[in-house]
């Protein structure tokens, strides 16, 4: 009664969980020392196992030690040989998806240029994590509003075989869309995000192209259609967490931007303040907090950052309060390394 | 197949469903003789025929056609192996159970179990088939209710070390799954118990992981039954295992994100019972998660666009390579099209569900708004009413959406939205609810004409309202007649309400409103008579205490009318309700203790009447030996009056001190005792009851109102009547004195023979006399101006007070108005001189002025205080407003400015600091302070400080796109309060700037003809569109034009000199420049600098030069 065809299916997923970074050849697999492990020396070195592959990146050559019948053996292939990656998520790609959460956008570069190096060789194998490093690196560079130098790296990209893949593609779009952001193109901007987003399926390209849409309509000062177009985003995508607080930041602008005198029941700037003070206490390691803090009240900012102290011991959550869950790690390594 | 899926996704179950009891492809042939054919061109067997005939009418769902043909093969196959006949019995039992023949099922399988245990051994693959007969024959118990007999099997799978480890685990769960089945009618109790029987086994089957699809199957079981049993941390964490270890497969997608959804859904269900807010919060909350954890349909779609792609890519594969397929890959190829077969029946029958987004949406829309986040839920159902209008529970999602609206405060969109339902769907369900909500708003908002129109409109308009709806509606209008003052049209609507609804509901409080009406209109009799009726239909109700209170003003209404029996009913009515400490009663006391100084007040008018005809006795008997007795008369009414008198001040004052909840009163009252107390000289009495009232809420609008009055009566209290009266019989002591003297000075001068100096010492006497009297006077005067002063110091003190509560706290906004009060008072007390003049010795100064202000604000008490300190500053600046020193305004406004960050600082301080910033050129700080109140305080009264300071700044450095931007922001949303001309000048201006001349042209000569602006800005509006037509001029026509506009701004608003002579020098240099009349120009130059204002101006120096030139 085994379901037969779940078996390919098992075998991916073994692959997929396997500790051991290991390339697969045809007819065979090999571990490869992770060059991202450092060892405690000062300074502190590759950690390498000889009898684990170790890559010349300037031969485009992984070597070997193998020892058969008691002679040591140094085995070589290529770089090009290698039909497919499994790799878990290397450290420094974390720390850059991180460093770009936190607003340390030269911190990420500098991290995630050491992975784009790394898997440059195999950069179109499959596991390769060199689409997603290339990704990070948009958004760094995204972050530090260095036009020219995104310019000129999409541009590269473009030209890559990772820019056909659909996901790349839009990230490349919604790069480009930024850039044009920046110079002030709102209303093509707002069009053409609202275009993409009828297109693009993953909820993190939804989360993301709706901040960018919020943004332009932000700065056109169409604070209303902003709003909305930011809170879609806690309410529709609450497992992208990266981008909740934007979108919460968004939100409270454009409600601060809604307020006037006439309006004055609806308490827009409370409401404004609330979605900072949520900012604060579900996501305190945030540049998104920093503003939040500088554009609260100082009695209220002071009432939010007691009470993040307080939930960060275990306390309860103040009413309304609604914590994004994270994105299940699971789910997120399984995406990542397809 | 026993797993039942509850109103997930079915084709999940029939994924496993195909998985237990697919028609396995044959790999083999069964043959009559046990050995095989010779080869393969060999006429075929007549029984193999048969089978296959069989196989395929069952692979065809033919079922009772394959039965038929298994039964034939049955009775022909006599002489075969054991496992053939096993393979045939195990088909027979396979259609039973297809066609659903339970019994017949059941007996076949047993047969088959019994007779063969071996099962079919290697005839299909290496499975005999036994575990599957086990399973089906269970399920058929199942489907026959005989529970005990399939539970006893499962046990012996269960427990058989020998079964196949698959087959014990889907025991195990089918197991659990009879035990829930069996109890589903059972009581909740006995319910709990089965579930958490299922999950003691379902946890067994999944002990050893969940990496086999039948433990996945467990797992997924499991999750079920945590979530049933409210176990939803439990149920979470297995079910992101699950999804942790999914392949991928349609099938998996589907299930995981149904499942997600029935916890969302079981949380959301937990949450609508539970008792527990906190509880109830959390589990919204967990119901929130799972849905937004949920897969739309574009994710889901892409993957099973995905799924298909690469198993159609597997199929092709296998069919390219294998073109002569062996059995066994002929039987791959089969299973891999099967598949593809499968997900693509999955795809197609999700994208027949249409409503699948908006169900999320409007779940989590639901829970939003549960977790009091209405403006998300408003986003929610918002993407329903975008993305899926056509979706089955629109109506829902309006009713919701409206409710989410209504939460925000948007009321006008939420009747929008009323109407676009009714309109949309008039024959919804929901019609008659939303249809009440739409007049209820308005009736809400105290909009009653609006209320009635929608409820009238509905009337119109929805024809399947329900009969309460309908009833309600009618009784809605009526109040809103009654509400909006139509008393007539009300009382004609009540009417007819009891009449067509002799037993509504609200009966009652329409009979009540109905006299109400009557009441109002001043039909005293008829309201009397309907009262009556109230109190005998209802002696116990709700609005008693209302009628009673009433009833005794109509008895006052009355003519004549009946005072004591008023006084009577009210005193009755506080005695009865005096314990009594609801709302209604709480708020009508003070009508009622007004309703007693009314009457007392209607008395004392009465007693003066008697008083004036006893004082006209007095006096016509003034001369008569009467006089004593008209005398006590008098003074017996008078006294009489006093007693009245005195009662309605005490009726006013408890009026008053008792209506803290009822406003009108509350004013009504004090609006009586200001006429009474301070004619009476109750300084102290006005000033305790003012500063009771001032005390409740220093925050309330009308508190400042209350402390002005503290602070008067406090003064007046200086001037106590006692003085008045000391005064008075100093006078009176010295008038006969005087009298005298001056009497025997006059008697002195006309006799003869009286010597000068003789006169000279009567003059004397008069003399001293008077300056004794000066003398007296002075020292009552003295000790009057120590108590004023005394009193104002005291006054000061109370200001002080209320200043130095509120002067840290910076949210307070009503604390600048404190300020501006005292130092207005401050400013008062000093001394003006002329400028340049020295004060008087000891005279009130500026700088005492400055002084006290700093001590009453308590500023040394508040040096740690930011707030209070700028505060501090802001008082001098203010002060120095009063007393006509710019400088030192701006001097101490540019120290707030150089100390304190604007999030340091109010509104208000802002707003003023950040204009004086302006005018000072200080554009950055200034833009800091604006800044701030655009960001922070939008919707406070200085918020139209915030645009016209940027775009003020903006517009000096030359940003007009930006400073168009910020007036356009503040005139389209209506945020002008103080700062309107300066809005549209700028806008003009900046409009001017971008060469949209029409437009500014517009705006300037609404400018120039509003009367209520006339001022600076007119002449500067004449000298813009000057300046304008200037620069479009083309011919003289157009130099003419520009003309015109300069000299009505010279002409006409001389007094602005920076305008008119902007204006003549711009004059003249076109007459010089354009239109070649040099004499002209040298005229108006000229008669320019004549101009005493003008001639100091920075035109005035260019024009000079300019002059010199022509």
């Amino acid at each position: 009664m085994r379901l037969s065809f779940l078996l390919p299916a098992f075998a991916l997923f073994a692959a997929a969980s396997a500790p051991a970074q290991t390339f697969v050849f045809k007819g065979e697999r090999w571990e490869i020392n992770d060059p991202f492990k450092m060892d405690s020396s000062i300074p502190p070195k590759p950690v390498v196992d000889p009898k684990k592959g170790t890559i010349n990146v300037i031969k485009g050559t992984i070597d070997r030690t193998s020892n058969q019948g008691g002679i040591e053996v140094t085995l070589t292939r290529k770089l090009s040989e290698v039909t497919e990656v499994i790799w878990p998520t290397p450290a420094r790609l974390k720390e850059a998806q991180a460093n770009v959460n936190r607003g340390e956008p030269a911190k990420a570069l500098d991290n995630v240029e050491a992975v784009l190096k790394f898997f440059e060789p195999i950069k179109n194998v499959p596991g390769s994590w060199w689409v997603k490093a290339s990704i990070v690196k948009l958004d760094a560079l995204d972050r530090l509003e260095n036009d020219a130098a995104t310019a000129a790296f999409l541009d590269s990209l473009e030209k890559e075989e990772a820019a056909k893949l659909p996901e790349v593609a839009t990230q490349i779009q919604l790069a480009r869309l930024m850039q044009r952001a920046r110079k002030g193109d709102h209303d093509a901007v707002v069009a053409e995000s609202t275009e993409l987003l009828t297109k693009v399926d993953s909820n993190e390209l939804q989360a993301r192209l709706h901040i960018v849409k919020g943004n332009s309509l932000f700065a056109s000062k169409k604070y209303e259609a902003a709003m909305t177009t930011y809170l879609r985003v806690p309410v529709f995508f609450g497992s992208e967490t990266e981008f909740i607080p934007k979108a919460l930041l968004g939100a409270a602008r454009c409600f601060r931007g809604m307020d006037s005198p006439a309006l004055r029941e609806q308490k827009l700037e409370s409401i404004s303040n609330r979605y900072l003070y949520d900012i604060i206490v579900s996501f305190p390691v945030s540049r998104e907090a920093e503003e939040a803090k500088r554009m609260l009240p100082k009695e209220e900012r002071a009432k939010a950052e007691a009470d993040q102290k307080k939930i960060a011991a275990g306390g309860p959550l103040p009413e309304g309060v609604i914590m994004a869950k994270p994105k299940l790690a699971a789910e997120e390594g399984v995406e990542a390394n397809k | 197949m026993l797993i039942q899926e509850s109103r997930t996704y079915k084709l999940a179950k029939a994924a496993l469903l195909a998985v237990l009891l697919a028609v396995t492809p044959l790999t083999g042939y069964l043959h009559a003789q046990a050995t095989k054919p010779a080869a393969a061109e060999k006429q075929e067997d007549p029984l193999s025929v048969l089978f296959k005939s069989a196989e395929k009418a069952l692979e065809e769902k033919k079922y009772k056609d394959s039965l038929a043909l298994f039964e034939e093969l049955d009775t022909k196959a006599v002489d075969v192996e054991p496992k053939l006949k096993a393979v045939v019995s195990f088909r027979k039992a396979i259609c039973q159970f297809f066609i659903k023949d339970w019994p017949r099922a059941e007996t076949e399988l047993t047969a088959f179990l019994d007779k063969f245990p071996k099962g079919t051994e290697d005839f299909f693959d290496n499975d005999n088939r036994r575990g599957t007969a086990e399973l089906l024959l269970i399920e058929a118990f199942s489907k026959q209710g005989k529970w005990d007999l399939a539970l006893a099997r499962l046990e012996k799978i269960r427990t058989n070390t020998l079964a196949r480890p698959e087959d014990r685990v889907n025991a195990f769960t089918l197991s659990a799954q009879i035990i829930v089945d069996r109890n589903k009618s059972a009581p909740e109790e006995a319910k709990k118990a089965a579930y958490s029987q299922a999950i003691g086994l379902l946890k067994q089957a999944t002990a050893d992981g969940i990496s086999t699809p039948e433990r996945r199957e467990a797992a997924y079981k499991l999750v079920e039954m945590y979530t049933k049993l409210g176990l939803t941390k439990e149920a979470s964490q297995l079910k992101n295992e699950i999804d942790a270890k999914s392949n991928g497969s349609p099938v998996e997608i589907v299930r995981s994100n149904f499942q997600r959804l029935e916890i969302g859904d079981a949380r959301f269900a937990a949450a609508e019972s539970a008792a527990d807010e906190t509880f109830r919060g959390d589990f919204y909350r967990q119901a929130l998660t799972n849905y937004q954890g949920t897969l739309r349909r574009a994710n889901l779609a892409s993957s099973f666009g995905r799924a298909i792609e690469s198993k159609q890519t597997e199929a092709d594969a296998l069919a390219k390579n294998f073109p002569k397929p062996n059995p066994e890959q002929a039987a791959n190829i089969e299973r891999v099209k099967q598949e593809v077969a499968q997900f693509k029946k999955i795809q197609d029958e999700f994208n027949a569900n249409k409503d699948y987004d908006a169900f999320i949406s409007y779940r989590i829309g639901l829970c939003l708004l549960e977790l009091k986040r209405p403006w998300e839920a408003h986003v929610a159902f918002l993407d329903i009413f975008e993305n899926s209008p056509a979706f089955s529970r629109i109506s829902g999602a309006y009713y919701y959406h409206i409710v989410s609206l209504r939460r925000i405060g948007r009321n006008n969109e939420a009747q929008a939205k009323c109407k676009e339902f009714i309109q949309k769907f008039p024959k919804d369900d929901q019609v008659s609810a939303i249809a009440l909500i739409l007049g209820e708003i308005s009736q809400e908002r105290e909009e009653f004409p609006e209320a009635i129109t929608h409820y009238k409109w509905v009337q119109a308009n929805v024809k399947n309202l329900t009969p309460e709806v309908a009833e309600e509606i009618d009784f809605r209008i009526a109040a809103c007649l009654f509400s909006q003052v139509d008393w007539a049209l009300a009382q004609k609507a009540f009417d007819e309400f009891l009449k067509k609804y002799p037993t509504s509901p609200v009966r009652q409080q329409v009979l009540y409103m109905n006299a109400l009406s009557l009441f109002f209109q001043g039909k005293y009799k008829e309201t009397k008579l309907s009262f009556d009726k109230y109190e005998q239909e209802y002696p116990k109700g709700q609005f008693i205490p209302d009628v009673r209170y009433r009833q005794a003003i109509v008895k006052f209404g009355i003519s004549p009318p009946d005072i004591p029996g008023t006084i009577k009913l009210c005193e009755d009515w506080l005695k009865d309700f005096s314990k009594d400490r609801s709302d209604e009663v709480i708020a009508q006391t003070p009508e009622v203790y007004t309703l007693i100084a009314d009457a007392n007040i209607r008395l004392a008018d009465e007693i003066d009447k008697r008083v004036k005809a006893a004082d006209l006795d007095v006096r016509i008997n003034a001369k008569s030996p009467d006089k004593a007795k008209f005398v006590e008369i008098r003074t017996k009414v008078e006294k009489e009056k006093e007693v009245v008198t005195n009662k309605a001040i005490d009726g006013y004052e408890a009026a008053a001190k008792s209506a803290r909840t009822n406003p009108q009163a509350l004013e009504f009252a004090l609006g009586e005792l200001r006429k009474l107390l301070p004619g009476r000289g109750e300084h102290k009495r006005m000033r305790d009851l003012f500063k009771e009232i001032f005390d409740w809420n220093h925050n309330d609008p009308k508190a400042m109102t209350y402390l002005y009055e503290v602070i008067r009566s406090t003064e007046r209290m200086g001037d106590m009547p006692e003085f008045a009266a000391e005064a008075e019989k100093v006078r009176k002591k010295f008038s006969d004195q005087l009298a005298a003297a001056r009497k025997a000075v006059d008697t002195l001068e006309r006799k003869q023979g009286v010597t000068q100096p003789e006169i000279d010492l009567a003059k004397a006497s008069v003399r001293k006399l008077s300056t004794e009297l000066e003398v007296e006077l002075a020292k009552v005067e003295a000790k009057r101006q120590v108590s004023i002063a005394d009193q104002k110091k005291r006054a000061l003190k109370i200001l002080s007070d209320a200043v130095a509560e509120s002067i840290n706290d910076r949210t307070q906004e009503g604390t600048e108005k404190l300020i501006v009060f005292l130092a207005e008072k401050l400013a008062r007390k000093v001394k003006r001189v002329k400028p340049g003049a020295k004060p008087e010795p000891g005279a009130y100064t500026n700088a005492d002025a400055e002084k006290e202000l700093t001590k009453l604000l308590r500023l040394e008490e508040n040096r740690a205080s930011l707030v209070a300190q700028a505060r501090g500053f802001f008082a001098l600046g203010q002060l120095a407003i009063f007393t006509r020193e710019p400088d030192k305004t701006a001097a101490n406004f540019a120290k707030i400015a150089q100390n304190f960050k604007a999030e340091e600082l109010n509104p208000t301080i802002l707003a003023m600091v950040g204009d004086s910033l302006i005018a000072k050129g200080n554009h950055q700080k200034a833009a800091e302070y604006f800044g701030y109140i655009l960001e922070h305080s939008r919707s406070s009264e200085y918020a139209d400080y915030g645009f016209s300071g940027m775009a003020e700044i903006n517009f000096a450095q030359k940003k007009y796109k930006e400073a168009l931007s910020f007036c356009n922001e503040a005139i389209d949303n209506n945020i002008l309060m103080s700062k309107e001309l300066d809005l549209r000048f700028t806008r003009a201006r900046s409009l001017a700037e971008l060469s949209k001349y029409a437009e500014a042209k517009k705006e300037f000569e609404e400018i120039a003809k509003t009367k209520e602006w006339r001022g600076e800005k007119t002449a500067a509006s004449l000298y813009w569109l000057g300046l304008m037509a200037e620069r479009q001029a083309t011919d003289e026509k157009g130099y003419n034009e520009a003309i015109a506009y300069y000299r009505r701004c010279y002409m006409t608003w001389k007094k602005y000199e920076v305008w008119a002579a902007k204006s003549y020098f711009a004059s003249a240099k076109l007459f010089a420049t354009k239109l070649n009349q040099k004499d002209a120009a040298k005229v108006l130059l000229k008669e320019m600098l004549e101009k005493d204002r003008i001639k100091d101006t920075r035109e005035a120096q260019e024009a000079k030069a300019f002059l010199l030139g022509l």
